[in-house]
């Protein structure tokens, strides 16, 4: 242990303590802990005793009472409630009438029935096992290939993390002061991009080998609307989360307060029962919890690594690095990749942002085009081996479907994640057209154009 | 968690029994902090909205509200094993060698969380004397900062807990495990995220016949 052997070099002790904190993360002390104790002993280490524990002591109460932050209850309530409100079979029938025509048809209403569902819950596991439950039966029913039905289910389920809700990238937000707003306008595009990606990729497979993923013909268009009731709670949710942020007539807060409100009222008149609702409440206060822990641990230890002038140094490095700044990325996104192979998303971008963000950014990189590629990335290690856990909930779900046989069928998903990462490396616009999106400008000038 | 299977409860079992319940309750009241949470945003946007007069105070109630729902589950959730780690090294380890490297966790845990309530008492304290309140609408603040010492030493009763346990387990690993957080792997990971949306009641009415249905 460092303390009391005098060092003043504040780069040297930033040094010892990450080595400390990794080990100490390798050896499996809860990330919460790992980064606090970390930041304490660096603090004392520099400052002495009573003023390092002064500090770290207002930490927790103060960095957690941000009002920015109450957006995360509201969102993780609203993700909890959904599942219990019964949306998902009601989402999956409207894109099975919709969309059944295509080649692979109910694959791809799966991928869009998920995209639907993402707008009202931001958690990518619970997603992929819902829809084990509703979608492959069908889809098996039709003659499926085993391989494309769980491949798809684990692979859409990942959507829930970019499309609004998204807890995720509130914390992202908050970590690196960008705008919440603008964090979550930014995921909604590359979330529905990445859904016509899969969309696409099923099409053409389909194509290929049209007995795998027949299509499912035979709907009216009256039968094709008379879908549309049952799914409009989820379109009230998005259009109040959409419009709160662009027109600015609530707090996302408030937009998720209302979001949730729907939902739960929803959830009621579907007669879902009193214990289910606790249920939800207390798993919402377990996960929120979690989350609030780790932004409270981490912002002790960033506490301390501003006094040691580490992610100064670094950034210092990365920009004098004979690299370009693209290649430089494409490497700090493959160490997503296996981190999060190991880690869980939240827990990894807690833990790095602080020393890698300030180097994104002095490499010139836009910051909420950042987060939602970082964001995207960690996600992509939910459906990849040796973790994927996405496989594993949907093979949890349906055992008589081998786990390799679902790590085989997200495949197919995991070279449409390449395409979309790909994409969005070249085009960045499509993360950073939304949130810079003047909507008032527009609309002045739609009501100048017709008057 | 571990449900302790002893023919004759020892003494960390009682304990453990003692605290399941305090435990409970902190995240329900946690949990009613959502609830009202979502109530009262409901209740704003309605008033400042449609009645244009906007809950006095709003943003200093909500913030002050922040730490029931930020601290009181913490735990609930130690109990369930649900504050993130990495378990790359402690899935390989079994027997003495993982209920050690359990009771380092538990003891560096303990040390923070000790840290933490003392100072944060001091927190709470200088609020109280000072009669500190928020700027806006003049809410005082030692309640809320009061949370933050209370919920950590019921947390640090469960890390005493989870430490003593796997000490026990140092010393004789073929015991019952009791008050320790049972490691499990992927496919018990999974099922745990399937039964925390399914519940006991999924209400999702199965299409077809459905093999792999879960209980």
């Amino acid at each position: 242990m460092i303390i009391g052997i005098g060092m003043s070099d504040p780069f040297l002790v930033g040094m010892i303590t990450l080595g400390l904190l990794l080990l100490l993360i390798v050896l499996g002390v809860r990330v919460v802990f790992a980064a606090a104790i970390v930041g304490l002993l660096g603090l004392v280490e520099l400052r002495g005793w009573g003023p390092a524990a002064g500090i770290v002591g207002t930490v927790p109460h103060s960095k957690s009472s941000a009002y920015a932050l109450s957006v995360l209850p509201m969102f993780i309530f609203i993700g909890f409630l959904a599942f219990h409100a019964g949306m998902t079979q009601q989402l999956f029938d409207a894109a099975r009438k919709w969309l059944g025509w295509m080649p692979g048809g109910l694959a791809v209403a799966t991928v869009f029935a998920t995209a639907g569902f993402a707008a009202v819950s931001g958690a990518s596991t619970a997603t992929a096992a819902v829809f084990s439950r509703v979608a492959i039966p069908e889809m098996l029913k039709y003659g499926y290939d085993r391989r494309m039905a769980a491949g798809v289910v684990a692979s859409a389920g990942t959507l829930a993390t970019l499309i609004p809700p998204s807890a995720i990238l509130v914390i992202y937000a908050i970590i690196v002061e960008q705008s919440v707003g603008k964090l979550l306008l930014a995921g909604f595009l590359p979330g529905i991009f990445s859904a016509f990606v899969y969309a696409g990729i099923i099409v053409v497979w389909a194509m290929i080998k049209p007995g795998s993923a027949p299509s499912v013909r035979g709907f009216t268009w009256g039968e094709r609307m008379r879908t549309l009731p049952g799914i409009s709670p989820i379109l009230l949710v998005v259009v109040i989360i959409m419009t709160a942020i662009y027109g600015g007539w609530a707090t996302p807060t408030e937009a998720g307060a209302l979001g949730a409100f729907v939902v739960f009222v929803l959830a009621i008149l579907r007669g879902t029962h009193l214990k289910s609702i606790k249920d939800s409440l207390m798993e919402s206060a377990k996960l929120t919890v979690m989350i609030f822990s780790l932004i409270w641990g981490v912002l002790i230890f960033v506490r301390f690594l501003g006094f040691s002038g580490i992610p100064g140094a670094f950034t210092e490095w990365i920009v004098g690095l004979d690299v370009s700044p693209m290649t430089i990325m494409i490497c700090i996104l493959l160490a997503y990749a296996v981190l999060g192979m190991f880690m869980d998303a939240i827990g990894m971008l807690l833990l790095t942002l602080p020393v890698v963000y300030p180097a994104v950014i002095a490499l010139g990189f836009d910051p909420i085009w950042f987060g939602i590629i970082a964001v995207k990335m960690a996600e992509v290690c939910l459906i990849t081996p040796p973790i994927g856990l996405n496989c594993f909930v949907v093979n949890g779900v349906r055992p008589d479907i081998p786990l390799g046989t679902v790590f085989r069928g997200v495949a197919l998903f995991f070279v449409a994640d390449v395409i979309t990462i790909a994409a969005l490396l070249m085009f960045p616009e499509i993360v950073t057209w939304l949130p810079n999106f003047d909507f008032a400008a527009w609309w002045d000038g739609l009501w100048a154009a017709t008057s | 968690m571990a449900t302790p299977h002893q023919t004759q409860p020892g003494l960390l079992s009682r304990l453990n029994k003692g605290l399941i319940p305090v435990e409970d309750t902190a995240n329900l009241l946690a949990a009613a902090a959502i609830m009202a949470l979502m109530f009262l945003g409901v209740l704003q946007v309605l008033l400042r909205t449609v009645f244009n007069s906007p809950i006095d105070g709003y943003i200093d109630l909500v913030e002050l509200s922040m730490a029931s729902m930020a601290f009181l589950g913490a735990a609930y959730t130690q109990r369930m094993g649900s504050h993130i780690r990495m378990e790359l090294l402690m899935s390989r380890l079994h027997g003495r060698a993982l209920w050690a490297v359990e009771a380092f966790g538990a003891a560096v845990a303990m040390f923070v969380i000790g840290v933490l309530i003392y100072y944060s008492y001091g927190h709470f304290l200088r609020a109280y004397t000072l009669g500190d309140t928020t700027i806006d609408a003049e809410y005082v603040t030692w309640p809320s900062k009061l949370l933050v010492p209370v919920a950590f030493a019921i947390w640090w009763g469960r890390l005493a807990l989870q430490f003593f346990g796997a000490l026990r387990l140092v010393v004789n690993p073929h015991r019952d495990t009791v008050a320790v957080v049972v490691m499990k792997d992927v496919a018990e990971q999974a099922q745990d995220e399937i039964h925390e949306v399914m519940g006991d009641d999924a209400d999702l009415a199965d299409p077809g016949t459905d093999p792999g249905d879960t209980p």
